[in-house]
């Protein structure tokens, strides 16, 4: 029987539509290319020609890589965003990245060197008028030099100005300039930002820069890098500068010059999470914590969806459906929301849970409460899940073995303890696997309840009671305070990822999840 | 072979099912008595209105909070003493907070994701269950261990290439919604594509063979063959992953979070409208969080029964 016709139309249209989506894709790689490589972001580049190409040589054979054709645009897109990230993410674990150390070598010597410009020694404040050229408007330093007298400055140079083509006050500032407008001083601060970048330069090196709308001085710069020596040399008083392990320039004194720069510094944040006391206590509380919760929520919203699995799984049971479709609401209702809900029903003085039993809990504040309203939390939200699978796995239990079981003559709880429980948790082992590597990253649950708090005592102010890993590397990776430490949070996130893959691989191999993979 | 209708579960089951139907049938004749109700179902009802009340709870108190006048937390009761629409009026006229802007942006992200999540894991799940190749265990291993990498745990770097893209091609810029859009999708291969390819697996292969002999293509026969059968699966996926996207906190407010307030979403700017000034904005978060949930839960509530296929797919087969 022919239960399938070639509709030749949708071939054409199919055809049609190829060629659109191949010719977008390679218009926006040509576009984009060119402008990746301008930008020096030459990683990026490569991934898109290769991309590009793979993907012609894919939808343009005609009969080889037939499952590429399918496979091809998820992987890639894979590969940037999540496999990239992850390795990248590996990389960093082994480097200082951290606030204070974000740009590469080159960027921050150069920016040490350009910041270091110093005032010369006695020198007295040179009398100053901020003016714009009158012909090309650029802005320039109108400035009474000590034994030179009245000269133009701006960002090419000096300009020595004729004295009758000047006004001068009794202090010696400029107050009128042929071919220059002179600016208010509302005018001037408007300025301020190009004002404070212009440097005049000089002689010998040295440049002018403008102290106040009214003053101007001289600086020298006084550190010099040599590239033979990979040094740099503070030109006054001769100290020198040499590159540390931190990736930052410090002298034999111990002075550090900002900024420092990124560099690989090995294993250096896996022995600091493993030795530094101070990071560890927490750390080990941390990682209790989260296996705990994980642990914690599994199970009970496992049992507490059984158990209404069961409860509900009865023949003559009226109402069932309603039942059911109430009891799926938590799941249903968007999280992030239904979180803040609880937040404000958790409150200690207003929150309803309290007003409700008379009772003055401080739900989100003190260490253990928080950590019970968080599984109470949980409790709500994950059991309609648990509930739905649950009942599809009681649903599917051959009806013959137990029907067996009873004949044979067993007890209602030996049917349940040797025969449902053992064959609902074979059947639904994988999926309580994967919600077990879920919770142990299940970040909204904790943040938005309790942000993590309280804190703990003796964690450095960061690491908080009720943190899991990935809420801690949260707050490592982007706190305020001493500065974000990347490499450090990504040394914690590699650990994280070590522990969930290493978990579910487990758990996988035990389970039946790999016979998936026929 | 007549009909094409797949039903996820098995025939078995179906059988069984009916016998059951018939069983129920039979005894319906029988009136229970009085005592066997109370023993064997008195106890559900009690533990089902128990476990609803519980569910239902924080709900209706989101939902009397928006209908309350009185926008009081700490005398707020579940029936509310002065109902009306203030706390809506409140809302909708917030400049500062755009709850409308925040409500399509969420709409936008969330629907665009889904359906690109969607196309994407579903063509891989049918390469992957369909055809045999050298690599194949490989992809699936890959898909496995990477999906065991959130991209939480990467955040750091998402952020830098975004950084470095966003120099070049500016849909790709942080503070774009494009750029989430397209980091979401990157990350979520693993997850559906597994599920997918299980419900694949129960269309028999038998059907391909014989749309193969009769000339389709592969093309042909995934979109006109296998996409159809596994319609009500898509439909759950895609709204699993709608509300995975409307719910995503992290990567949305470090994406997008950090400029202008009409380019949030419901998640992320309700949560900085809540945290602002608690007691001041209960109510209209309750008035705005009850318009951000009703329609997600009248969708789920539609698509109920696929719900339950949907997720134990892959797991209860065989």
């Amino acid at each position: 029987m022919k239960i399938f016709s070639v509709k030749t139309p949708s071939k054409t249209f199919g055809l049609l539509l190829k060629l659109a989506a191949m010719g977008s894709i390679n218009g926006f790689a040509l576009w984009a290319i060119p402008l990746l490589l301008r930008n020096h972001t030459y990683g990026f580049a490569a991934y898109f020609i290769f991309a590009t190409f793979v993907l012609d040589v894919v939808y343009f054979s005609r009969r080889k890589f037939i499952p590429a054709k399918y496979i091809a645009p998820g992987v890639l897109l894979l590969m940037l965003f999540s496999v990239y990230p992850s390795i990248y993410t590996g990389y960093v674990a082994f480097t200082n990245y951290s606030t204070g150390h974000i740009i590469d070598k080159k960027t921050a010597v150069s920016e040490i060197v350009a910041n270091s410009y110093q005032s010369l020694g006695d020198a007295t404040p040179i009398p100053m008028t901020v003016a714009k050229d009158a012909a090309s408007g650029e802005l320039t330093l109108l400035l009474t030099l000590p034994q030179v007298g009245p000269e133009a400055g701006n960002a090419k140079g000096l300009t020595p100005l004729a004295a009758d083509s000047v006004t001068q006050d009794s202090k010696g500032v400029i107050t009128a300039a042929k071919g220059y407008t002179i600016l208010t001083s509302d005018q001037a601060n408007n300025e301020t930002d190009a004002l404070t970048a212009l440097k005049v330069p000089g002689p010998n090196g040295s440049v002018y820069v403008a102290n106040d709308l009214q003053s101007a001085q001289q600086e020298v710069q006084s550190l010099k890098y040599d590239a033979a020596t990979d040094t740099i040399t503070d030109i006054q008083s001769g100290a020198t500068y040499k590159p540390d392990s931190n990736g930052e320039m410090k002298s034999a004194a111990g002075t550090i010059l900002q900024p420092g720069w990124t560099q690989v510094v090995g294993w250096r944040n896996f022995s600091y999470v493993i030795h530094d006391k101070n990071f560890r206590q927490p750390l080990f509380q941390v990682l209790w914590w989260t296996f705990a919760f994980a642990i914690l929520v599994v199970t009970t919203t496992f049992f507490a969806g059984l158990a209404l699995g069961l409860a509900l799984n009865h023949p003559k049971l009226r109402a069932k459906k309603l039942y059911r479709s109430l009891l799926i609401i938590p799941y249903a209702m968007p999280g992030v929301l239904a979180a803040l809900v609880w937040v404000g029903m958790y409150n200690q003085d207003t929150g309803v849970i309290n007003r409700m039993f008379g009772i003055h809990v401080p739900w989100l504040t003190s260490p253990w409460w928080a950590k019970a309203a968080i599984l109470l939390q949980q409790l709500w939200a994950g059991s309609p899940y648990m509930f739905l699978i649950a009942t599809g796995a009681i649903q599917a239990l051959p009806s013959e073995v137990l029907e067996a079981a009873s004949v044979d003559g067993a007890s209602p709880r030996q049917v349940f303890t040797k025969i449902k429980l053992p064959l609902v948790l074979l059947t639904l082992s994988p999926l309580l696997i994967a919600s077990l590597a879920y919770n142990f990253s299940n970040f909204n649950a904790i943040y938005l309840l309790t942000g993590g708090g309280p804190l703990m005592q003796n964690s450095g102010g960061l690491a908080g009671s009720t943190d899991i890993l990935i809420s801690y590397t949260y707050k490592l990776a982007f706190s305020t305070g001493e500065g974000a430490n990347y490499g450090l949070a990504s040394t914690v996130s590699f650990l994280n990822f070590i522990l969930v893959a290493s978990l579910s691989m487990y758990g996988f191999s035990k389970s039946r999840t790999m016979e998936n993979m026929n | 072979m007549t009909t094409l209708a797949v039903d996820p579960q098995p025939k078995a089951a179906k059988k069984e099912k009916k016998a059951k139907k018939d069983k129920v049938a039979l005894q319906k004749h029988k009136p229970m008595s009085a005592r066997t109700w109370l023993r064997t179902l008195a106890w559900r009802h009690a533990v089902a209105i128990f476990a609803i009340s519980f569910a239902l709870f924080p709900f209706l108190w989101m939902a009397s909070a928006a209908f309350n006048n009185d926008n009081d937390v700490s005398n707020q009761q579940l029936i509310p003493p002065h109902p009306g629409f203030n706390n809506f009026q409140i809302l909708f006229s917030n400049p500062n907070y755009p709850y409308t802007s925040w409500i399509k942006n969420s709409v936008i992200i969330a629907s665009v994701t889904s359906f690109l999540q969607l196309a994407v894991a579903a063509s891989a799940a049918y390469a992957l269950s369909r055809f045999r190749y050298k690599g194949r265990k490989t992809t699936l291993m890959t898909i496995l261990v990477v999906q065991m990498f959130p991209q939480l745990l990467a955040i750091a770097s998402i952020y830098l290439i975004l950084a470095d893209l966003g120099k070049s091609i500016p849909f790709m810029h942080i503070g774009n919604i494009s750029a989430l859009i397209v980091v979401f999708v990157g990350g979520s291969l693993g997850v559906n594509c597994w599920m997918l390819k299980g419900f694949f697996d129960t269309v028999p292969q038998e059907l391909d063979e014989s749309a193969k002999i009769d000339g389709a293509s592969h093309a042909q026969i995934y979109f006109q063959i296998i996409l159809p059968l596994v319609r009500p699966v898509l439909a759950v996926i895609f709204l699993l992953s709608f509300i995975g996207a409307m719910n995503e906190y992290v990567l949305t407010s470090i994406i997008i979070g950090n400029g202008n307030q009409s380019h949030l979403t419901v998640a992320v700017g309700m949560q900085g409208f809540i945290s602002s000034a608690y007691q001041k904005n209960w109510g209209p978060f309750a008035a705005g969080s009850l318009m951000a949930s009703v329609p997600v839960i009248a969708l789920f509530m539609f698509l109920q029964r696929y719900v339950v296929t949907g997720l134990t797919a892959g797991s209860t087969k065989g």
